[in-house]
């Protein structure tokens, strides 16, 4: 097991309740909540209001400025510190965190399911892309697992396409800024619903509830949002089965030419600069993709010339992300300069607008449809007014005036899978401290779907925020964000039935060698509107679950 | 309400004294009903806390970055951008030693921001001389008033240009950043009540956002 995030976590649980013997190799180190997160801290606790010392973090690619913070700069790792290579004209924004609980310990907890038609695009959407060689009917179950596993709130609306689970904690409180957004799409006919969150809105399998302080993105100290660092480790570490061990950077897979099958890995310790090997019955990678792929491409052999598992070619391939851009940012007239509220909740919003836009009369313009999410109410910055013109008493009382009015909205478009945006082993020969080459990304987000759903996506923000009652402030339209810069890249390689065109099969094992799995977010096929984790997780256990009987039967 | 208000003072006063010494806090433990004493300790707690950061501090500030002058212009600057009216201001939250710090600070990997605001404070001067006759620190609240609204204008008209603007933009950011990020500014002025624990979310109460 390699990696112990969203997707390594959850499936070194499934094997070792499984009864496996697991070793779970981490790249970072072990973080202790009380220690490494600052979750209640203020501002003007820290020495440059946690904004670091001018420049400390070098020139941080775009999607990253607000991740990294005094709160955070010791968690995520810095691009400056730990550079990957860009091929020229390219963009990538590499999020990463290399700890144990990777990063689910500061992600964004919304844990929505995908529906029947996200796993088939191609037959029963438009005719473009590749469906998925699994279906809903196939995840639904594992969906369901999590859920009961990691603890999610929200509500089962029965929205088409948006399938929610039926046995969800309570959804939270929606503050006024959302109830005024649901009253203005109501009007036009779009639905707003509650986040499924993986936050706890009750006390839930003998972890406390959301106490409301709002600062999950710093990591939450008591753990009632899930991470793998919080609910799974622990249960893990006390099982004879697991071991888990830390500052284990994973370097290649060590192959067996008479079997053809992987046997384990070498793996570089960080503290000693020393390399290790490690062997097992089973390798799987769930490192978050690039690893895992940079993993596989290191691990070129003579057998495997261009990398393992790479016969069909498309190893590092068909990268995706979110189409996401810019948000729109005003105010609400009938808030303002209300008495101010504790707007805090549970760190994220309570509602939002699941996708609507089925069966658009738009499809040469681009495909498939979007989400929007907004956030309201009192913040931790000055909010819309300190944006306007002018200076003085006047201008302090317009900002303190618009405080508790301030809405943001924003949203994620389908991302599509092109052969052309790829990441492959840096031909300059770039390397991390510890020697192992690392990668380049050759990707784009600027391609004209992008761009056609990003402008319908706009003017449906006006609208409903018009239809809300809201005051939007003139905005710039910007292309959209590089590729993973809201870190839910995906794709890469991908799942299918035909060893040709995929890397991995319908169980997540390699095609070319099938004691080699890769459960993170890699063996997506395509990218819908919806949050990515929920999925990751659910496969992951679906791969382990299936691995774990194969073992039982004693075919792996 | 004056005595009322007077009587709370003391008494937190006396309750501070009490707790200022081991023996004090046992009686407050041993005597107060618990909860209200916890109350009151909390609430004591706020109140000097909130007293201490008010006050002008007595001993006099050495500047890391700029010289005298300088720093002068920037309290004035700063204390225009964001003034003491009803509520504290930039004085208040002495976000002319934040800039000072910052830019201090910026020595080691942005130094091009210490550039910014060496060249932007000469300017400053050069304007207010060639319409003043002398350096910025020395004209009148009026006159300098009067300058940085010039200054801010290309702000009010894309059409308009002024040479001071990028510097007047450079100290509103850095301003807003520094005051909203304070105490006085987050807590004071704007009454942030988050990042507290809560037993439950209300979320929106009104009826009339209801439906």
């Amino acid at each position: 097991m390699v990696g112990s995030g969203a997707a390594g976590g959850i499936a070194a649980y499934v094997l070792t309740i499984k009864g496996l013997k697991v070793l779970c190799l981490e790249a970072g180190r072990m973080l202790e909540p009380a220690h490494d997160f600052f979750t209640h801290k203020f501002p003007y606790e820290w020495p440059y209001r946690g904004e670091g010392k001018p420049g400390q973090y070098g020139k941080l690619p775009q999607g990253m400025e607000w991740k990294i913070k005094e709160w955070t700069d010791h968690l995520y790792t810095i691009p400056a510190e730990d550079p990957y290579a860009l091929a020229p004209g390219s963009k990538f924004t590499w999020t990463r965190l290399r700890a144990v609980g990777g990063r689910t310990n500061l992600w964004g907890r919304g844990c929505d399911r995908f529906g029947p038609l996200d796993f088939k695009p191609k037959s029963l959407q438009d005719g473009w892309g590749e469906d998925w060689p699994i279906g809903y009917e196939d995840v639904e179950p594992y969906y369901e697992r999590v859920e009961q596993l990691i603890g999610v709130s929200g509500s089962s609306e029965g929205v088409y396409n948006t399938p929610s689970g039926k046995r969800l904690l309570p959804a939270f409180n929606p503050r006024c800024g959302e109830m005024l957004i649901r009253k203005g799409a109501a009007k036009l006919g779009i639905k707003v619903m509650p986040k499924p969150l993986a936050v706890l809105s009750r006390l839930y399998d003998g972890r406390p509830p959301c106490h409301y302080c709002g600062a999950c993105n710093w990591g939450c100290d008591v753990g009632a949002r899930y991470s793998s660092l919080d609910v799974l480790i622990p249960q893990l570490r006390r099982r004879k089965n697991f071991e888990l061990r830390t500052n284990a950077a994973v370097h290649t897979i060590l192959m067996d030419r008479s079997t053809g099958k992987a046997r384990g890995v070498t793996y570089i310790d960080t503290r000693n600069g020393l390399e290790y090997e490690a062997y097992g019955k089973a390798v799987v990678l769930a490192a978050s993709l690039v690893e895992s792929i940079r993993i596989l491409m290191n691990s070129r052999n003579r057998d495997y010339p261009s990398g393992l598992a790479n016969t069909s070619g498309t190893l590092g391939h068909y990268l995706m992300e979110h189409v996401a851009f810019n948000s729109i940012e005003g105010f609400f007239p009938e808030l303002a300069g209300r008495p101010t509220t504790n707007d805090d909740g549970p760190g994220e919003s309570c509602l939002y607008i699941p996708r609507y836009n089925y069966g658009h009369k738009d499809q040469k313009k681009y495909l498939r449809g979007w989400r929007l999410d907004f956030y309201t109410g009192c913040g931790m910055s000055p909010g819309p007014g300190a944006s306007l013109p002018g200076f003085g008493s006047a201008y302090k009382k317009k900002i303190k005036e618009l405080y508790p009015a301030a809405v943001q909205m924003g949203g994620y478009g389908e991302g599509l899978p092109f052969f052309w945006n790829y990441v492959e082993i840096d031909p300059g020969g770039l390397r991390d401290r510890f020697g192992i080459p690392q990668v380049r990304f050759h990707t784009t987000s600027e391609y004209d779907h992008a761009f056609a759903i990003r402008d319908e996506m706009y003017g449906q923000m006006e609208e409903i925020l018009k239809a809300s009652g809201a005051e939007i402030f003139p905005y710039k339209k910007q292309s959209p964000y590089p590729l993973g810069s809201v870190t839910h890249e995906a794709g890469g390689c991908r799942m299918g039935n035909d060893p040709r065109t995929s890397v991995l099969d319908e169980w997540n094992r390699c095609h070319d060698t099938k004691n080699v799995l890769v459960v993170d977010a890699g063996c997506f096929v395509s990218h819908p509107e919806k949050q990515i984790t929920h999925t990751i997780m659910a496969l992951a256990y679906r791969a382990s679950d299936h691995l774990a009987e194969e073992f039982r039967r004693g075919d792996a | 309400m004056g005595e009322r208000l007077i009587g709370r003072r003391q008494s937190l006063k006396y309750l501070g004294m009490l707790a200022g010494t081991v023996a004090g806090r046992e009686f407050l433990a041993a005597w107060l009903p618990k909860s209200a004493a916890a109350r009151e300790l909390d609430a004591l707690r706020r109140a000097s806390y909130h007293a201490a950061s008010n006050q002008p501090n007595e001993r006099p500030y050495t500047p890391l970055f700029f010289d005298k002058d300088e720093l002068s212009a920037v309290e004035a600057l700063t204390e225009l951008i964001i003034p003491t009216d009803e509520s504290p201001g930039a004085k208040e939250a002495q976000v002319a030693r934040y800039i000072d710090f910052i830019v201090s600070a910026a020595a080691e990997f942005n130094p091009s921001l210490q550039h910014q605001w060496t060249e932007g404070l000469q300017l400053l001067d050069r304007l207010s001389r060639e319409k003043y006759r002398s350096s910025f620190h020395e004209i009148s609240a009026r006159d300098k008033e009067k300058l940085l609204e010039e200054m801010s204008l290309p702000e009010h008209d894309a059409g308009q240009t002024h040479p001071g603007y990028e510097f007047y933009r450079l100290v509103k950011e850095m301003t807003v950043e520094g005051f909203y990020t304070s105490r006085v500014g987050l807590i004071d002025v704007l009454g942030y009540k988050g990042l507290s624990a809560l037993g439950e979310f209300p979320g929106c109460t009104h009826p009339e956002h209801q439906t």
